[in-house]
């Protein structure tokens, strides 16, 4: 399922030009990071895709339906969509309940929504913990549950808005396996993350956006590289690339086996 | 908007009055508006009372446009209903079944002058006193320091936990949940609108809490104001003489009643 | 001088079983900068609760051992009173203003009105608080109308506006972005070089390492490990017990194996890292190292 962008421009109803002419095109299964700084337009951006906001001009076209002609509801089914905070989602009196909610709102019948909601429960490690009521569990768990319960809605398009932030090592870890489980199952994957090592070693793609605007768009060794251009949208880059640089490497690095083969030489 | 109040700071004489002096006056215009008789006696009050204070104020366009915005459907209604509604009486004119009463809309004209200096007394007195100075004056005064912040936090707390309900709603929506529709459909959809709104609050409030302990919230100590609000002899005299003026009016009216 | 004296503190929140924190031994000398890493649920903000006082007087629960702090015994003392020695600032800026206050001057004179301190006297505090952590352009802006890094500024000046001897901060870069977060550490900073005792929970483990003096690893509610962050942050300890480490300590461990890195020691810090990787060091463009 494609994501195809054209020349999309968005002013919130404050007057603020959020969205100055942005084209693009996501294929079905890349895994595409979105990164720049506060106010640049990554989450405006990322709402145009399940329909939670509407172009002000341009189109976004998500598989062949225009975003303009459905709700947010009808999107659900082709693009899932984890916000940052769980506990603004969360309210069932247990883990399985809440994470049946999404696939029963799409219309999944009884057996497939068991079969979503245990295979998205064996993802996030939650299997043990079905009966449990969210509140019971520590933020880390409830940031799983969040996860898992976007999961089970099986879309083929799955947006993370900051998902590592607060968390600590291991549950990055986790994250982690679930969007490469993701990308084995040929999903498309779009972050935003502020988390450059995060998201050099997890991405394939990377787009900065600025002021609106699209910075730079390529592949994630070519953009990570680019220093002076990413300090304009106050973006550092990923710990390993720097030493590489520092090191004199002439490839860019982005993750340790990376890191390795060009020290080798 | 960051908080309820619609606040806004000018060089003004009335923006200097100590908050307390402006509650009373509001008061003092509302009762003694209700009192007098007669369907033009709130437009003279909006005329010769309200519009000056709000004209020494520098607040006089943005107040008529408040009251305008906010009191506009109620003044409509009341036309409609009073005067399509109104038994007996004489029609202005006859189109089909409809045959307005001037009777109604004699009612709704006085009606309608009270809406709108209601309206006005109480959104001059908010466009001309932050929250907060009022609080500040009426601990001064008295008022529990508990309950004062109750109030202030609330009034900026508000569109807050509105933003907080929109994201809520994005966020269930975004997982197919349905919110437009027949009444079983936004029934359905209360739980998982209401539930996260109140326990997020309720673990906001828990460390909000924290937070204002750790700034010695409930330190036994006498407090102090970094806010200076001044207070004059003569607006002692002018709240009493308000208030008393108000008192004579009431009596007198009952007394003229009776 | 040990400012902070913790003796075989053990702690359980009400209606739990299994204690937050075990048996721990922890002292700070006056000056110092004590990092505290440790996984979620380690028990990192129960420390800091304990630390300011909270645990027990506000959470209740069951305390044994001893907590003193800046010369005050937390058996002995009221909340109210042991604010005043200890800072506490936590991860969320929003939850941490007052809401009762419409400009960021009056939010951070908050502290002073409420403990009776002299008009002329707060205005001068607040004002000096504010120089020192870099907001006096904020002055006349509501809290609500700040960015995350702006207002976790502000609630850091609020607490210091009260001179607390102790600054208890826990992770308060996790929501930050990447401004916000350097606006916070520059402040940590100035108050750390200026001889405030500074406790911080934090993940991001380069900046510790080049800042402070030392670094405790809290697991499972006990102490696995404290000393210097050049010591505590290459443990294979850390590794093993799934903590954040840096990178260029994890991709040292292994060049190891490849005998690619050649000192003993791994590195933590950027700097430490290109020195030890046996090439000529290209300086980088913009000569930046955190």
């Amino acid at each position: 399922m494609r994501i195809e962008i054209e020349d999309l421009h968005f002013t919130y109803p404050t007057g603020l030009e959020a969205l100055r002419g942005i084209s693009l095109t996501v294929d079905s299964g890349e895994q595409v990071a979105i990164i720049g700084q506060n106010g640049a337009g990554k989450t405006t951006l990322v709402k145009h895709f399940n329909g939670l906001l509407k172009p002000t001009s341009g189109s976004v076209r998500i598989g062949d339906w225009d975003t303009k002609e459905h709700s947010v509801a009808k999107l659900a089914k082709r693009v899932g969509y984890v916000f940052q905070n769980p506990d603004e989602q969360l309210f069932s009196k247990n883990v399985g309940t809440e994470v049946a909610f999404g696939p029963r709102n799409l219309g999944f019948n009884g057996e497939q929504v068991q079969a979503l909601v245990k295979d998205a429960l064996v993802l996030t490690e939650l299997s043990d913990k079905t009966e449990t009521n969210p509140y019971d569990l520590s933020s880390t768990w409830r940031k799983m549950i969040a996860l898992a319960s976007i999961l089970s809605m099986d879309t083929d398009i799955v947006i993370f808005d900051e998902p590592t932030t607060g968390q600590d090592a291991m549950n990055v870890a986790r994250i982690a396996n679930v969007i490469k489980a993701l990308r084995e199952r040929g999903k498309t994957v779009i972050t935003i993350t502020h988390d450059i090592d995060f998201c050099a070693e997890n991405f394939e793609r990377v787009i900065a956006l600025s002021q609106g605007k699209i910075l730079l768009d390529g592949k994630a060794n070519e953009v990570l590289g680019q220093e002076e251009i990413l300090a304009t949208t106050y973006v550092d880059p990923p710990q390993l690339t720097r030493l590489g640089k520092r090191l004199g490497f002439k490839e860019t690095v982005r993750n340790e086996n990376e890191f390795l083969a060009a020290l080798k030489q | 908007m960051n908080s309820l109040s619609i606040y806004v700071a000018r060089e003004s004489g009335l923006h200097t009055l100590n908050p307390i002096t402006k509650f009373v006056l509001t008061l003092c215009v509302l009762f003694c508006g209700f009192t007098l008789p007669g369907i033009w006696t709130s437009y003279l009050i909006l005329t010769f009372v309200i519009v000056p204070l709000a004209m020494w104020g520098k607040v006089t366009k943005r107040m008529i446009q408040l009251v305008i915005k906010i009191s506009w459907p109620f003044i409509l209604s009341v036309f409609i209903i009073q005067t399509l509604f109104w038994g007996q009486g004489t029609a202005l004119f006859e189109i089909g079944p409809l045959a307005p009463k001037i009777e109604g809309g004699v009612f709704a004209f006085h009606s309608s002058g009270r809406i709108l200096f209601i309206m006005a007394d109480f959104i001059l007195f908010s466009l001309t006193t932050r929250p907060d100075t009022l609080m500040i004056s009426l601990k001064q005064g008295g008022l529990p320091s508990g309950l004062a912040y109750i109030i202030v936090t609330t009034l900026q707390l508000v569109p807050q936990f509105v933003l907080k309900a929109n994201t809520i709603l994005d966020a269930q929506r975004s997982r197919g949940l349905e919110t437009q529709g027949n009444i079983i459909i936004r029934a359905r959809a209360l739980l998982p609108l209401v539930l996260p709104l109140v326990i997020g609050s309720l673990l906001e409030v828990e460390e909000r809490a924290i937070a204002i302990e750790a700034r010695a919230f409930n330190s036994k100590r006498v407090e102090t104001s970094l806010l200076d609000i001044p207070d004059t002899q003569n607006q002692r005299y002018a709240r009493i003489g308000l208030v008393l003026f108000t008192i004579l009016l009431i009596a007198g009216r009952y007394i003229w009643l009776s | 001088m040990a400012i902070v004296n913790l003796h075989n503190v053990t702690y359980t929140y009400p209606l739990t079983k299994t204690p937050a924190l075990q048996n721990i031994n922890m002292q700070v000398d006056e000056g110092e900068f004590v990092a505290v890493i440790g996984p979620n649920g380690a028990g990192k903000s129960t420390l800091c609760y304990t630390l300011a006082g909270f645990v027990p007087h506000f959470f209740k629960g069951e305390l044994t051992g001893s907590v003193e702090v800046a010369g005050q015994e937390s058996s002995k003392s009221n909340l109210h009173e042991w604010v005043l020695n200890v800072g506490l600032a936590f991860q969320n800026p929003f939850n941490q203003i007052s809401g009762a206050k419409y400009t960021v001057v009056e939010e951070i004179a908050f502290g002073l009105e409420n403990t009776g301190v002299p008009r002329d006297e707060m205005k001068q505090r607040v004002t000096d608080a504010m120089k020192l952590t870099g907001i006096s352009d904020l002055g006349d802006r509501s809290p609500y109308s700040l960015s995350g890094g702006q207002q976790q500024r502000v609630a850091l000046t609020s607490i210091l506006v009260m001179q607390p001897k102790v600054l208890v901060l826990d992770e308060p870069t996790s929501q930050m972005d990447p401004i916000g977060t350097r606006e916070v550490f520059g402040v940590i900073r100035t108050m750390a070089e200026k001889g405030m005792t500074v406790v911080l929970v934090e993940h991001k483990v380069e900046w510790i390492a080049n800042f402070a003096d030392r670094v405790i690893a809290l697991h499972e509610g006990q102490i696995l490990l404290d000393g210097t962050p050049g010591d505590v942050l290459t443990s294979d300890l850390l590794a093993e017990k799934g903590f954040g480490i840096s990178r260029y300590t994890s991709v040292a461990r292994k060049a190891k194996e490849s005998k690619l890195w050649k000192k003993d020691k791994l590195p933590v810090t950027l700097d430490e890292a290109v020195e030890g990787f046996d090439l000529t060091p290209h300086p980088s463009p913009r000569g930046r190292g955190k």
